[in-house]
């Protein structure tokens, strides 16, 4: 198989460079959607991890684990879309920055 | 167990259900719940008769634990319970007869007249009558404690009945904070009888006048003390109850406050109800206190205090219930007096004389109200004689078994009360000397005080336009108070002990009823006894005994006959002047009752509430100030961090990175990677 001629590092750098992709969004971008799509990017990055690791490991767990992660996602998703929206008619944006009355 | 010990609870519950009637449907029963509770209170009368027939014919009393309110094994139970023994079944019949009576007088005094709140009023007198019933019946300390309460709260809401004006509610408030004041003591002490006895139970081996008994005579200590100064010190707390709710001194300053309410309440309060539960409560517990010296001999000398110092009060008042109301106070202390100076059966048997007359003198005053259109001043009166027949000999019966003139039931039970104190006062307690001769005082200031109410409200001209046109009465004013007006002048009879000593005839019912044992301890020769070897009391007479009988009670009619003469000597005739107003500085220091409210008030106002201001002070400037201290650093600090949360989740998410980053640094620095 082709995959077993990868090293798992390989992986693995793949799997930071996601998150690292997701965190930057994170932490920069003042989009709700945007933010939404860098959020997918973590759960993603981890998913790589999760799958890498069961193969190498000869178990089916982790991969099951790693659908669980996935349906997570969409409802994560649902959610995240609802709360968009109702940022969007409070405060007639999508940036998360705006969103700040409620603090103290 | 007997069928009538099974109906016992009904006693109880008879009244209380015309209470809940009352309350619940007052608006729609006969005569706003007077109809139900009388039917009420005559079924309670015919049940307690019954009770008290059994009791008298078979001799078998009734003990038992009725409902355990808590079971705890290891320390002790609280339960009520049902004692019927001598002194509860004859009180039950008192209690009874009188509240009858009331309700069926209230029909006259309260509906003919068209009072207001009449649902509420008869809802008030059912759980009155109830209260107090249960009371009675009670076989420990706590539910008699309990009970106690619910007679006070009562006798707050009839006395308050006429909310909207300016002096009842005042009056009721009075009431119920000056006997509170005594009731914290009893509180006090129930615990402390619980706690040294392990059951507070009155009658029986196992009741705790009885283990009081046995620990005297092995000497046992309690935390620390002997027995018989820890068992004083019990005695006494539970005496403050008595003392406040009998309207002793220093606690006597409610009861004529409590005038304010319908006179037939004042009639229940004052005869059978709240102020003689203090009385009853001593004369339950009379194993206990016959143990104890120093406290009957504090009994005695408040009983013989109260007796004279309420006395010099009554003879200066203008209201005719004012009158009444001192001379109850002065007449419990003659029971107080009684019960200190060892005579058990005296003092029940002058509570049983008095319930008749003073309910008599009560009622036979609202009938006067009644005619004089709630005018109480008795110089608007005069000249009621001839206007109100049935009234006037009914309450002139009445008053001179109060002044106790021969042969009124007043004159029995007085001088009995007298003699005993005299005997055992010659018996080496010279102590109870002083306590004979206060008593001996107000013998002559009733029959003066009772004479000159009786000549001013019914004697000379009329004084007003009223007393010439009275306001006629009906049945139900008259037919209480003739049963009453029968009743105060033969129930001397029940005891009459100097005829018995004088002819040798067995006509001394009460005392042979009182002293009969029915095995529970209760029982007046066993009394006897325990004075005697406990208390040191003895009798001795001057002479022989009946010398000493007739020396006393010639000394005491002497006395009331010379206070009934000057009365009368003074305030006969067409227009009697204001005698009492010649004693100038005297009257008024008698018209203001010592200056005792003033004195009271100052207590509360000048003392506890310049004390409370200071400790207020103390508590919002030390107390309230450290803890604020402390709360303003912790509100500064926050108002300060709260910044970090600035509403942006970038921020937040920011933060968390940092954190995880400072975790893997500081993991890695103790997990020896760098």
């Amino acid at each position: 198989m082709v995959l077993e001629t990868v090293p798992a590092e390989y992986y693995l750098v793949l799997s930071a460079a996601v998150f690292c992709a997701g965190l930057f969004g994170i932490l920069t971008r003042r989009n709700a959607l945007v933010f939404l799509m860098s959020v997918e990017l973590l759960l993603n990055a981890a998913n790589i991890n999760l799958v890498v690791f069961s193969f190498y490991w000869g178990e089916i767990t982790g991969q099951t684990f790693a659908l669980f992660v996935v349906a997570l996602a969409a409802a994560e998703v649902a959610v995240g879309i609802g709360i968009v929206l109702v940022l969007h008619r409070n405060f007639g944006d999508v940036d998360v920055t705006d969103a700040t009355t409620m603090r103290w | 167990m007997a069928l009538i010990y099974e109906l016992t609870p009904a006693i109880v519950l008879l009244p209380l259900a015309s209470f809940a009637l009352a309350l619940f449907f007052g608006q729609w029963l006969p005569k706003r719940g007077a109809v139900v509770g009388s039917l009420a209170t005559a079924g309670t009368l015919g049940l307690s008769l019954a009770t008290l027939g059994w009791l008298l014919t078979t001799g078998e009393p009734h003990n038992q634990t009725w409902y355990t309110l808590v079971d705890a094994e290891a320390t002790f139970d609280l339960t009520f319970g049902i004692l019927i023994d001598q002194l509860s079944a004859a009180m039950l019949v008192i209690v009874s007869l009188i509240a009858f009576l009331v309700h069926v007088f209230s029909l006259g005094y309260m509906n003919d007249e068209g009072e207001p709140g009449l649902s509420r009023y008869y809802a008030g007198l059912g759980l009155f009558t109830a209260s107090m019933l249960a009371f009675v019946i009670a076989d420990n300390l706590l539910m008699a404690f309990v009970f106690f309460e619910l007679v006070g709260l009562c006798s707050y809401l009839l006395i308050g009945h006429w909310f909207t004006d300016e002096a009842p509610p005042s009056a009721a408030k009075k009431a119920f904070l000056v006997t509170r004041f005594g009731d914290y003591f009893f509180l006090v002490g129930v615990v402390g009888v619980l706690v040294t006895f392990g059951t507070a139970n009155f009658a029986g081996s196992g009741g705790f006048p009885a283990l009081a008994e046995e620990a005297l005579a092995a000497g046992e200590t309690f935390f620390g003390f002997g027995a018989e100064t820890w068992f004083s010190v019990l005695g006494l707390l539970v005496l403050g109850g008595a003392l406040g709710k009998s309207a002793q001194f220093p606690f006597h300053t409610w009861l004529p406050d409590a005038m304010e309410g319908p006179t037939p309440v004042s009639a229940l309060i004052h005869a059978a109800t709240m102020v003689a539960a203090g009385v009853y409560l001593v004369a339950r517990m009379y194993g206990f206190y016959a143990l104890l010296p120093t406290v009957l001999g504090i009994i005695a000398f408040v009983g013989g205090f109260t007796a004279l110092f309420a006395a010099t009060m009554a003879i200066v008042k203008d209201e005719i219930k004012q009158v009444l109301a001192y001379s109850t106070i002065s007449q419990y202390g003659y029971m107080m007096l009684a019960l200190g100076a060892g005579s058990y059966v005296a003092a029940f048997f002058h509570l049983t004389t008095h319930a008749v007359f003073k309910a008599l003198l009560f009622l036979g005053a609202g009938s006067v109200i009644i005619a004089m259109h709630h005018n109480e001043d008795m110089w608007a009166m005069g000249g009621l004689k001839d206007e109100m027949r049935v009234t006037y000999l009914t309450f002139l019966a009445g008053s001179l078994a109060l002044a106790g003139i021969f042969p009124f039931s007043g004159f029995w039970s007085k001088d009995e009360v007298l003699f005993e104190t005299l005997i055992h006062a010659l018996g080496g307690s010279p102590l109870l000397f002083g306590a004979y001769a206060m008593g001996l005082a107000a013998v002559f200031l009733t029959g003066f005080y009772t004479i000159r109410m009786v000549l001013l409200t019914f004697h000379g001209d009329p004084r007003s336009d009223t007393a010439e046109d009275p306001h006629g009465v009906r049945w139900n004013v008259k037919v209480p108070l003739a049963i009453l007006g029968v009743l105060a002048v033969v129930a001397g009879a029940i005891n009459l002990v100097p005829v018995e000593k004088l002819t040798g005839a067995h006509v001394a019912f009460l005392e042979g009823y009182l002293e009969r044992d029915l095995g529970l301890l209760t029982h007046g020769a066993h009394y006897s006894e325990l004075l005697h070897d406990y208390a040191g009391y003895q009798s001795a007479y001057v002479g022989s005994e009946v010398t000493t009988l007739l020396l006393g009670a010639g000394l005491s009619l002497g006395l009331a006959l010379l206070g009934a003469g000057t009365a009368y000597g003074l305030y006969r005739g067409a227009s009697p002047a204001r005698h009492t107003e010649k004693l100038g500085g005297i009257r008024t220091l008698l018209m203001h009752n010592y200056y005792q409210d003033e004195y009271q008030v100052w207590l509360a106002e000048g003392a506890t509430v310049r004390l409370s201001a200071a400790a207020d002070t103390f508590d919002q400037g030390v107390i309230d100030g450290a803890v604020n201290a402390v709360s303003s650093v912790s509100l500064f600090a926050g108002s300060r961090l709260r910044r970090l949360q600035t509403g942006i989740v970038t921020n937040y998410a920011a933060l968390l990175l940092l954190g995880l980053l400072a975790l893997l640094v500081v993991f890695a620095i103790l997990g020896g990677w760098l």
